[in-house]
């Protein structure tokens, strides 16, 4: 059973985040993928503390007995429609209009991901860069997936996008951060913000994720492929939370040998 | 009259809009958007297009993702 958790963090801090017109209190962005069933999903959403949640556009399936939408709050969350699956801008752009005649998205945030190769899912820049384009000229707030490219993210910034998204690793593979230095070199290329997609294994990667003083994170896979999602949702609320607020705070710098913690004067002995 | 649902083949014994068939479906309309020979149909015209013979009609929802 998980605990709830406390979401003070510190008194009187207010650290919001931004992206274009919206601003959001959890820094954590979660998918609604993966899941064992949908009971799981709505309960880990709860203990995550997300406030964004990801869904796929697909077809109907008639078979399925179980309406996801019943199992969401929409009240509560804002649900983040995404162009998963697709390989052209064409695609992208096609899901995402027709994911506006769905009554169900009440801003015009869209998470734009146009894949490159199926295994690594990389996504392909020429192809996201035109759907970016054509997607903000919509009035879209678009916020790519990106691989960890300053050069992509900047471009995207310049074509409208309020936010970035690079991975850390692929997608669903667990691997953690790959390239911390680029996405520090991501951070301070662009001026908007940073929210890492995709890569987070465990609550370790998503606190020093933050701790790189990046944005946010979204994530799926390692709290739906969790063996207790529940709990590792949890453990993800806190460490995304426990990695912003050790980056805010400034952490000591590395030396090579001691510096003891303890006074030397009045030792006895 | 043969139309194609998601794919699926569905005989229809008169002319039907959008509309009506997403409520002879039993879907909520609100959450389906639809899609006639890949072409998308807003919403607002649901209860006046009519489907024709071998339309191939999309519908979608939303979906578990990341």
């Amino acid at each position: 059973m998980a605990i709830i958790p406390n979401n003070h963090l510190t008194t009187n801090f207010e650290d919001k985040l931004k992206i274009g017109k919206y601003s959001f209190k959890s820094r954590l962005i979660v998918g609604t993928g993966k899941y064992p069933d949908f009971i799981t999903m709505q309960k880990a959403i709860e203990l995550s503390g997300a406030e964004i949640i990801t869904v796929a556009i697909r077809r109907i399936d008639f078979e399925q007995k179980e309406n996801m939408l019943s199992f969401i709050d929409q009240d509560k969350y804002t649900l983040l429609p995404n162009t998963a699956g697709c390989f052209t801008a064409e695609d992208a752009i096609s899901t995402i209009r027709l994911s506006r005649e769905l009554a169900i998205f009440k801003t015009d945030l869209v998470k734009l991901e146009v894949i490159g190769d199926p295994k690594t899912l990389y996504p392909d820049n020429e192809e996201l860069l035109k759907a970016a384009k054509v997607l903000v000229n919509e009035g879209f707030t678009v916020m790519p997936y990106i691989i960890d490219d300053p050069i992509v993210a900047k471009k995207l910034e310049d074509i409208g996008c309020p936010v970035v998204m690079p991975l850390a690793s692929p997608i669903g593979s667990g691997l953690g951060i790959r390239n911390p230095y680029n996405l520090k070199i991501i951070k301070e290329t662009v001026s908007i913000p940073v929210i890492v997609d995709a890569g987070v294994g465990t609550a370790s990667d998503a606190a020093k994720t933050m701790e790189l003083g990046v944005d946010g994170i979204l994530m799926n896979t390692a709290i739906a492929g969790a063996t207790d999602p529940l709990n590792m949702a949890l453990a993800m609320n806190y460490a995304v939370k426990a990695g912003r607020l050790a980056f805010l705070s400034g952490r000591i710098p590395m030396k090579l040998y001691a510096s003891a913690s303890s006074q030397m004067e009045g030792i006895v002995f | 009259m043969l139309i194609y649902v998601n794919d699926k083949e569905i005989n229809l014994n008169e002319n039907l809009t959008i509309a009506q068939l997403i409520d002879s479906l039993n879907l909520n309309i609100k959450s389906t958007a639809a899609a006639v020979n890949k072409e998308i149909v807003p919403k607002a015209k649901y209860a006046e297009f009519i489907l024709k013979d071998k339309d191939r009609l999309d519908l979608v929802t939303i979906a578990p993702g990341g």
